[in-house]
């Protein structure tokens, strides 16, 4: 058996503001702390067998964050789940453990979208705003075309309109929030920030980016 | 009104997206203490950035104890970097406290540890960041009692008029004992409140605090130290450091908080003593911390066992002034390599003595992935290294080196000192002769076994108080720089890289760390020119420490390039290290003929520390 599993867990609070980077090295503590033995890779520089199934920004919450492990030797999963839940920082809650099948691909492999509800503070403006956002009008557009950094930090111009699955405005109090569906994953993948990117002045919205908040509600595995 | 002094939690939360590391400011630590309902809160200050401070073993052991008093609750603040505290200004959000988030000055104890000279003007800057005067005289009843501790309190002068009152030595005792004395005062008080001057003289009767204002600073002329007197009953001429003599009993952290970002010294510690027999006469840790004081093995398995399983660290290291001088170091050793072989954890042992056990040792734990030595040699004589009294000849480096090339270690950081008193081009000379023959003997042992390397690191001397050259001058700059471009000259070996960073900062530090209170103005107006983290290549500013030393007039050269004669009245004579002055001075006369004093594990040298405590492991190699 190949003692493979998912944990999934929300992130919140405070333990938003904690990196991708340093997510790998907090559960690779938790896990010493739990006392249950990760598997390492052979070779020359042996790593834990264990990542996440798709990295989250820093910054956001999320209710659906999974993590993919192995162990050395075979756990129960709720008792992973409950030690690990006994050790982890405040914000870092474990909610499932299951087992994996042998054989099957990665998680990160399978993985092809995610959904986030986008919280935008609206302010006094939120009345005039309410009326004028027009969803459609956005969406049907012929190509939504914004600015990124590629990898070699050049500027590039993309068109995201193609992975933007699903969006949803609605308006409480005084925040405008969108639900959407984004394709992530390996094949091809859309950070929200993209999409406030085209958004925001589209609508003409001028919330600091600082002033929203960004949440991953669902991760999607083919 | 009512306020629970929390900061806006809101506004934090925007600014924490907005700014390098978050983290650093979030609070959100594994095995981080937060008590909702203390009667009494102390603020840890700590300084310097958060990846420096929590790296430090201090912060973590006052923590715990500080904690472990009822009703009192110990917590955090760092100096907040640049972008942050830009944001904290232009949102009007004051310093706050990791654990609770609570304004800084709404805490009734406040307090700084001073581990190094550069950090001073951060101090300033975070009094001014908590919305707080900077002067003690300035701080009414409604604001935090503000104390400092740690090595620079050893000489408290120059921040006197900053702090009520300084702890001097070992702290894990006397600072809850500060907090509970506080907790017992305001429980007593009808409305809560604690008169400021009623608290500090209570505590002022306790060994080890020194309070600025009981005593009267009186000038000579020339602008040295007159006479210090103190200005009320009951106040002793001199404070005696705070001592404890036996740490077997004394609480060390079993839970550390574990850092979420990364920070300079990630890993579980075990302090396994305190102290130092060598008496290298530059240093001040070596004085200071005196006698030395061991944990049993025992103590010291059980403390690493719990330190590893409650914060999942795969690192384990052992803290003293140096590793090898623990009395039973083979058996500590062994038994740690096992443990950590059997944890998965590294074990990582610092400034060993590099002797044939160490070597195999090594060895182990560090298999393939050998990192370098490191020699500290400090000078580049046998004659400079007898004045400093450092006990380690070339034949010790070349044996050992040897030993090394044989098992397969490809490179070598020399640590070395320059500036030392009577220093001369010759020992400088030395310095190159030794990286060249340790190049030569790579190129006979390891021919064809690819290349070896060696790194030479040149430090400024810096002479420090309670030392035996405390007495004397630095090197002024322009002799730094001659006697730089003298050495990089000679080190231009192959394979040899030479480090050393010409920079005003070693002079500061002397004129920081033998000054009196007069260069509290010098500090204050370096801060006020602009001046923080001075200790960050990047962000220090010497122009602001420039045009300080015009404005106030402040002579540097007084405190860092001028002999003091042995019957001036030093600013830091009002402390009592337990170390007596006689064996200071006879130690820089024995500098002075290039005399070498034993370890005083061979016999005891009469430091003076014995009239304070029990010397255990004083004589025991002649036992
Ligand atoms: S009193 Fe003697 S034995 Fe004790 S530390 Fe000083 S020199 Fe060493």
């Amino acid at each position: 058996m190949e003692n493979k599993y998912c944990l999934t867990f929300k992130k919140e609070g405070y333990a938003i503001f904690t990196s991708h980077l340093d997510m790998q090295r907090l559960f690779k503590r938790a896990f010493k702390r739990a006392g249950i033995e990760i598997a390492y890779s052979h070779g020359y520089n042996p790593h834990p067998l264990m990542s996440f199934v798709q990295p989250l920004s820093l910054g956001y919450s999320s209710v659906c964050e999974m993590l993919e492990f192995r162990t050395k030797e075979s756990y129960i999963p709720e008792f992973i789940a409950a030690e690990l839940a006994g050790v982890m920082p405040e914000g870092i809650v474990v909610t499932e453990c299951v087992r994996l099948e042998d054989g099957k691909k990665t998680l990160a492999s399978r993985c092809c979208a995610a959904v986030y509800e986008i919280v935008i503070p609206l302010g006094d403006a939120v009345s005039e705003k309410a009326g004028s956002i027009d969803l459609g009008s956005f969406l049907a557009q012929d190509e939504i075309i914004v600015t990124k950094r590629n990898k070699k930090k050049k500027l590039v111009e993309t068109d995201i309109k193609e992975k933007i699955q699903s969006l949803e405005a609605s308006f409480v109090d005084n925040n405008l929030i969108l639900t959407t569906k984004l394709d992530a994953g390996s094949d091809s993948n859309l950070s929200p920030e993209l999409l406030l990117k085209a958004f925001l002045p589209f609508f003409g919205i001028g919330t600091d980016r600082s002033e929203i908040e960004i949440s991953r509600v669902e991760l999607i595995c083919k | 009104m009512i306020t629970n002094n929390m900061i806006d939690k809101k506004k934090l939360d925007a600014m924490l997206k907005r700014v390098v590391k978050p983290a650093r400011y979030i609070g959100n630590e594994t095995n981080l203490i937060v008590k909702d309902n203390a009667k009494v809160r102390f603020a840890f200050a700590f300084p310097d950035m958060y990846e420096i401070g929590m790296s430090y073993v201090g912060l973590q052991i006052l923590y715990d104890v500080i904690n472990s008093v009822d009703d009192v609750a110990c917590e955090r603040v760092f100096a907040p970097d640049t972008d942050m505290e830009e944001l904290m200004r232009a949102e009007g959000m004051p310093l706050f406290s990791l654990e609770t988030k609570r304004e800084i000055a709404s805490f009734d104890l406040l307090g700084f540890t001073l581990q190094y000279e550069m950090s001073f003007t951060n101090i300033l800057n975070m009094l001014d960041l908590a919305g707080l005067p900077l002067a003690a005289a300035d701080r009414g009843d409604d604001m935090p009692v503000v104390m400092a501790g740690g090595p620079c309190a050893y000489n408290p002068e120059p921040l006197a008029k900053f702090f009520d009152f300084f702890i001097i030595g070992d702290g894990e005792l006397i600072q809850p004992e500060l907090c509970r004395i506080y907790r017992d005062m305001k429980d007593a008080s009808p409305d809560g409140r604690v008169s400021k001057s009623e608290y500090i003289a209570e505590v002022s009767k306790l060994r080890g605090i020194y309070v600025p204002s009981y005593y009267d600073v009186e000038y000579n002329e020339d602008g040295t130290v007159k006479s210090y007197t103190p200005n009320r009953e009951g106040v002793p001429e001199r404070v005696t450091r705070s001592l404890i003599d036996d740490l077997e009993d004394i609480p060390y952290p079993k839970k550390p908080m574990v850092p979420i970002i990364n920070v300079v010294h990630d890993r579980a510690v075990v302090e396994t003593f305190r102290g130092c027999t060598r008496g290298c006469r530059f240093c001040q840790a070596g004085m200071i911390y005196r006698p030395v004081r061991e944990r049993s093995p025992e103590k010291i398995y059980e403390l690493a066992k719990s330190q590893l399983d409650a914060s999942g660290h795969d690192e384990l290291s052992l803290l003293s002034l140096s590793t090898s001088d623990y009395s039973k170091f083979e058996e500590l050793a062994v038994s740690l390599m096992e443990d950590c072989r059997q944890r998965e954890v590294a074990l990582s042992l610092p400034s060993l003595r590099l002797d044939s056990f160490s070597f195999r040792v090594l060895d182990e734990i560090q298999g393939y992935r050998k990192s370098g030595l490191t020699f500290a040699p400090e000078a580049g004589s046998q004659r400079l290294r007898d004045v400093i009294n450092k006990n380690i000849t070339e034949e010790n480096i070349y044996s050992s080196l040897s030993q090394a090339m044989d098992l397969g270690w490809n490179r070598v950081k020399l640590y070395f000192m320059m500036g030392l008193p009577q220093e001369t081009y010759e020992d400088l000379e030395g310095i190159a002769e030794i990286a060249k023959n340790i190049m030569d003997m790579s190129r006979e042992k390891r021919a064809g076994k690819g290349r070896f390397s060696v790194s030479v690191s040149v430090s400024n001397f810096v002479p420090k108080p309670h030392t035996p050259f405390q007495w004397e001058p630095q090197d002024t700059r322009q002799s730094f720089v001659e006697k730089h471009n003298f050495l990089s000259d000679k080190l231009h070996i192959r394979g040899v890289q030479f480090n050393y960073h010409d920079s005003p900062v070693s002079y500061l530090e002397a004129v920081v760390a033998r000054g009196d209170r007069k260069t509290a103005d010098l500090i204050e107006q370096a801060w006020k020119n602009g001046c923080k983290f001075d200790s960050w290549s990047e962000s220090f500013n010497y122009e602001g420490w420039e045009k300080a030393f015009e404005q106030t007039g402040i002579d540097g050269a007084f405190y860092a390039n001028r002999r003091r004669s042995y019957d001036e009245v030093l600013p830091w004579d009002v402390i009592d290290s337990g170390i007596t002055k006689e064996f200071l001075m006879r130690e820089n006369e024995k500098a002075k003929a290039a005399s070498t004093t034993p370890d005083c594990r061979h016999g005891c040298q009469g430091c003076g520390i014995n009239k304070l405590t029990e010397c255990k492991l004083g004589g025991i190699y002649g036992k």
